[in-house]
């Protein structure tokens, strides 16, 4: 594939985030939606013809190094998800940010404009994160996407908004500063920042940037920013924020792992047993949450868990960590999406103690939500690889260690269980007395877009395709 | 890439043709012209029945190859050998003829799109385990078993109808309430399958691991069992068999499938008694066949899994067996009946380590029988719930009368599934008793006594069901007899399938039968189907004893096995989710008041200082002035 065009393609979805404010709101919805999903069809080309290449645009003096953007398989992998993920959202939130602003008592044409401005911003620079082929370059798109998603929260969230705008801020800014100082030093050290002439990865570099996205990843400890901000911005942006954002540590992490793995080798057994204890802390935590949005935010603590397992257990690991990024994006799009239904639907009902027996209300948004706790728990879904490489990965490299195994398969276990027990909270049950709303067809049909996309991806040619090209990325990575 | 066409069509055909009424129902629940598209839905299944009976008469024994995951030497592998030819045509004519009955059963309900969707997928997920040699490409149907187990369980959502749910809604014991909601019962279902099938799910990534293929029929299974070491093969092998235990509700996993009966009987009949749950004894039949135990008498740690599942199955089986004897609810009798069964089915595949292919047979023409035989009961229980409008069993001769043909099917299907001779049952539970007889030599004579204790048992309380629901049961408060003719149709003919078998049993028409109906004519094996018939005739005359009514409430309880699901292990779950929740309470407003108050105290202290009045900067300055001559004259500064 022609690399121009290629990029000249990624470049259309910053291009609507400045056409997108001068058409009316249905409008920019439905470009909004274009500028995402024609990347979307052309990385999955890209992905079919498993094509690598780089574009250069600047030479820049050291310790910058080459500025430019490429593609390979786990890059388009990120992408493809980051830009379907996108493109559906996009679709959602117009009518459920008309029916934000119009509970908010804002002009809905007016504060739309600034909402497609800073939507298309902030999902366009997650897909180009992951098309950075400098270090430097990745951490400034990791900088718009973090003011882009500040101000939107800060601006239509829900609760304390500006308190928890604050809050979301500062932690990952914390984590940026620390992975901003990891890159430089890499960069005096190696006298480059371009991912291609990086040789080698240094202690202090490795340890900053480790710790910096454990805290945006995040890990147990730091987590604790994460039901926050995800429980009060604004569910399209939850909907990109959980699904996307968080999980690009995992990405920057398998970036440097590519670099130079000695670090996660070095310490693999603590990093492993922190990762378990992280997935099984947070799993717990599910189970007594009262409010759905915070419930989700909690279980994707557990599922970032296993990525930062996969990271730990060699190259099938890392194949593990790439598909779980994947099916946790498209079950945790879908579920906050269930949530925003919800809410938009019942002026604002988030508390789990009210709900029960929705099914009788809101079928499509109950069946949608099977479909994202599926993929949480990898039945039938394209998450399920994910559990298959990462389980393969702990026997290559721990062999029959029962303690490990038990783990491991106990975190499994029990994503499954909070799943299911919270459709049953949920969905479940006697019904309310509640009246049936009547749904707008964009809450519920990108939904099931999504859902039927991530089914397909465990048959072929899909799954043959994603597999294939992963695999021949990593595999000179760990003989 | 060359398939034959029928292959996909076997699959997709039931699930793509339950989509027009799933769609329909989610935009127009309840319509008139939707009620009538589940013919569509049955259509496929009908589909699925003619390539299953035409792989069954016309196809060779072979494999067919999709690709699938090449890189990996991962792909979807269908083998049609001796089990999976006969496995299939099973399953898809049971799934055809309860979904014709279903036709009838289902008419008025108010969840039809739901209902229909989740049959169909189950009958392709059942299907696709059963066809499958790649493990991986298995655990696909056999996560969509699960899943559709969960949804048809939990089918009555709104928990709303005394009918649907199982146990006594009066009946307490300590905190335990014995009584359960269709949703509770699905999310029981979906949380034991789970406890089983993620240990499933490593063993099969170990296998995959260790030997790089994930066939069934290509895995060097001696090879790797040597290489693992004893302890290695016992993990492996125990991790695995899970699964088979969970789905098929052994011990001590038996709850869920108790009260699955809250799901339409119709469900009962295909998943919980006829085909899924016997999907876990077809899965460790499957790879016993190409482990060949027998075959690797020296390979360490085999033999304490197989012994293993022997006493598991065998008390698993007195255990539903007894337990059926103190039920009064007509499904949940049969669902411990059922459980009973499967455990029969595990103690006669494992004995194929010591005695060869044998066990294995007798098990699956074991599994057969007890499929038609148990569906067609289920089928009349549920035939009975609707004309009677009780769960309990209930009804005397004058219902017999009235329901003759279920009366008829119930009589033939418990006598041909008691054992009793020379009805079918009966050479197939001779050929187990001679295995267990063959077995004193190795393991000794317990198995074999374990065996004719539940045979006995298990032909009493058939007797039982069928003398409490036709001939001496009280008489129903209600009886609503119109309809019915498409039910009766359909365990008419289920019923009928009986006689098949025994005709294919004694003239011998598939030659491996030969082996046990040579069983049959033993003398030890008549002496154990005359001791059956002395304990039928019992039950049949002496359906309930009120002197061991005490007795019967223990065993209705299920030997308190309910406190497991029930008590001990969300006791235990809840007091963790507490410490984790205190946790974050505790990591939260550490980060966000403790710390920020921290930070705003000593900036206020800093800006009170800065009052804008002289004397105080001047008073700060020489005050640290002073502090710093002091520290130093301390530290000897001159």
């Amino acid at each position: 594939m022609n690399p121009f065009l290629f990029f000249g393609i990624l470049l259309i979805p910053f291009i609507a985030g400045f056409i997108g404010p001068l058409l009316n709101p249905k409008r920019a919805t439905v470009l909004s939606f274009i500028s995402f999903i024609i990347p979307f069809v052309t990385i999955v080309y890209a992905l079919i013809g498993q094509s690598f290449f780089g574009l250069r645009f600047a030479r820049l003096p050291e310790p910058l190094g080459d500025f430019y953007i490429f593609s390979d398989s786990i890059s388009s992998a990120f992408g493809m998800v980051v830009a379907l993920i996108s493109a559906m959202v996009a679709l959602y939130s117009y009518p459920y940010m008309k029916h934000r602003f119009e509970e908010m008592n804002l002009n809905v044409k007016k504060e739309f404009r600034k909402y497609v401005f800073l939507y298309q911003f902030y999902a366009a620079s997650m897909l180009w994160l992951v098309y950075s082929g400098n270090l430097i370059l990745l951490f400034i798109f990791l900088e718009i996407s973090l003011v882009s998603s500040f101000l939107l929260i800060f601006m239509y969230g829900y609760g304390n908004r500006r308190w928890v705008a604050m809050l979301y801020f500062i932690w990952t800014h914390v984590a940026g500063a620390l992975t901003f100082v990891g890159f430089l030093v890499i960069g005096f050290e190696n006298s480059t920042l371009a991912i291609k002439d990086i040789a080698s990865v240094g202690y202090i570099a490795w340890l900053l940037i480790f710790i910096g996205m454990i805290v945006k990843l995040p890990g147990l400890g730091p987590h604790i920013w994460l039901p926050w901000a995800h429980a009060e911005a604004p569910t399209p942006v939850s909907a990109l924020l959980s699904p996307l954002t968080v999980g690009l540590a995992g990405y920057v992490l398998l970036r440097i792992y590519l670099i130079d793995s000695w670090f996660i080798e070095a310490y693999r057994i603590p990093i492993f047993a922190y990762a378990i204890l992280t997935s099984v802390y947070a799993g717990f935590s599910v189970f007594r949450q009262t409010d759905y949005k915070r419930l989700l935010a909690y279980s994707t603590v557990s599922q970032m868990g296993y990525m930062l397992i996969g990271l730990t257990v060699g190259t099938f690991g890392l194949m593990g960590l790439v598909i779980q990024y994947i099916s946790h994006a498209f079950g945790k799009s879908i579920l906050f999406m269930t949530a925003g239904g919800i809410i938009a639907s019942y002026h604002g009902l988030r508390d789990l103690q009210k709900m029960g027996g929705l099914h009788e209300y809101i079928p499509t948004i109950s069946n949608a939500a099977l479909v994202g706790f599926m993929n949480l728990g990898g039945i039938l879904t394209v998450g399920m690889f994910g559990e298959f490489f990462i389980l393969k990965g702990i026997v290559d490299v721990f062999g029959f260690n029962l303690w490990m195994i038990f783990a491991v398969v106990f975190v499994f276990i029990l994503s499954g269980w909070y799943s299911f027990y919270t459709l049953k909270n949920i969905f479940y049950g006697t019904p309310k007395g509640m009246e049936r709303p009547k749904i707008n067809r964009l809450l519920d049909t990108p939904l099931y877009a999504i859902g039927i996309i991530s089914i397909a991806f465990i048959f072929p040619p899909l799954a043959t395709i994603l597999l294939q090209g992963i695999k021949i990325v990593l595999g000179g990575v760990v003989p | 890439m060359t398939f034959p066409a029928y292959i996909p069509v076997l699959f997709l055909a039931p699930i793509f043709l339950s989509l027009p009424i799933a769609l329909a129902w989610v935009y127009r629940p309840g319509a008139a012209w939707a009620r009538k598209l589940p013919i569509l839905s049955v259509l496929g299944l009908f589909i699925s029945l003619i390539i299953s009976l035409y792989i069954l008469f016309r196809v060779p024994s072979e494999s067919v190859t999709i690709q699938w995951l090449p890189g990996f030497d991962i792909n979807f592998v269908f083998t049609f050998d001796y089990l999976s030819k006969y496995m299939g045509a099973l399953t898809a004519f049971i799934a055809f003829l309860i979904g014709v009955y279903g036709l009838e059963y289902m008419k008025d309900d108010y969840r039809l799109g739901w209902y229909w969707f989740f049959f169909n997928t189950f009958t392709a997920s059942m299907l696709l385990v059963v066809y499958s040699d790649n493990l991986l490409m298995l655990l696909i149907g056999w996560e969509g078993l699960g899943l559709a187990s969960w949804g048809l369980i939990g089918h009555w959502f709104r928990d709303d109808d005394d009918l649907s749910y199982v146990g006594d809604s009066k009946r307490r014991i300590g905190p335990l309430r014995l009584f359960w909601s269709p949703t509770t019962g699905g999310w029981r279902a979906i949380s034991t399958i789970r406890f089983g099938d993620m240990p499933m799910f490593f063993a099969i990534a170990a296998i995959y691991a260790l030997t790089g293929t994930l066939d069934i029929s290509q895995i060097p299974w001696g090879d790797m069992f040597q290489k693992i070491g004893i302890a290695g093969t016992v993990i492996l092998l125990f991790a695995f068999l899970l699964g088979p235990f969970t789905k098929s509700a052994q011990l001590p996993f038996s709850e869920w499938l108790m009260t699955a009966m809250t799901g339409p009987t119709t469900v009962s009949a295909l998943l919980h008694s006829a085909t899924m749950v016997a999907a876990g004894t077809y899965l460790f039949m499957k790879i016993t066949w190409y482990i060949k135990p027998w075959e690797l008498e020296g390979v360490p740690g085999l033999e304490i899994i197989y012994l293993l599942v022997l006493f598991l199955g065998l008390i698993s089986a007195l255990y539903g067996a007894l337990v059926a004897t103190g039920l009064l609810e007509r499904k949940v009798l049969l669902a411990a009946s059922t459980m009973s069964s499967l455990g029969l089915m595990f103690a006669a595949a494992s004995t194929s380590f010591w005695l060869g292919k044998i066990g294995l047979l007798v098990a699956f023409w074991y599994l057969m029988v007890h499929a038609f035989a148990k569906a067609t009961l289920f089928l009349v229980a549920g035939h009975l719930i609707h004309v009677t409008h009780s769960r309990f069993c209930e009804g005397d001769l004058e219902l017999g009368k009235k329901m003759k043909i279920g009366f008829g099917a119930t009589i033939i299907a418990t006598t041909f599934l008691a054992g009793i001779p020379p009805l079918t049952a009966y050479w197939v539970k001779s050929g187990m008793d001679e295995l267990m007889v063959e077995l004193i030599h190795d393991v000794g004579a317990l198995p074999l006594i374990l065996l004719i204790a539940v045979s006995v048992v298990y032909a009493a309380f058939l007797a039982k069901f069928l003398s409490l629901n036709f001939i001496k049961g009280t008489r129903p408060h209600h009886i609503d007899l119109h309809g019915g003719q498409l039910m009766s149709s359909a365990y008419a003919i289920m019923v009928s399938l009986m006689f098949v078998l025994l005709y294919v049993i004694i003239r011998e028409i598939d030659p491996s039968t030969s082996t046990f109906f040579e069983a049959g004519l033993e003398k030890t094996s008549f002496l154990v189907g005359i001791a059956v018939l002395i304990t039928y005739s019992g039950g049949l005359i002496m359906p309930r004893i009120r002197a061991l009514a005490n007795v019967g409430f223990v065993l209705s309880d299920r030997l308190y096995l309910p406190f497991l699901n029930d008590y001990i292990i969300p006791g235990i779950g809840w007091v963790i989710a507490s410490i984790v929740d205190h946790a974050n309470r505790g990591i939260d407003s550490l980060f966000h008041r403790w710390v920020p108050e921290f930070f705003e105290r000593i900036s206020r202290d800093i800006r009170k200082l800065q009052t804008g009045s002289l004397p105080i900067y001047i008073q700060i300055v020489s005050g640290i002035i002073i502090a710093i001559l002091i520290i130093g004259a301390l530290m000897g500064w001159r």
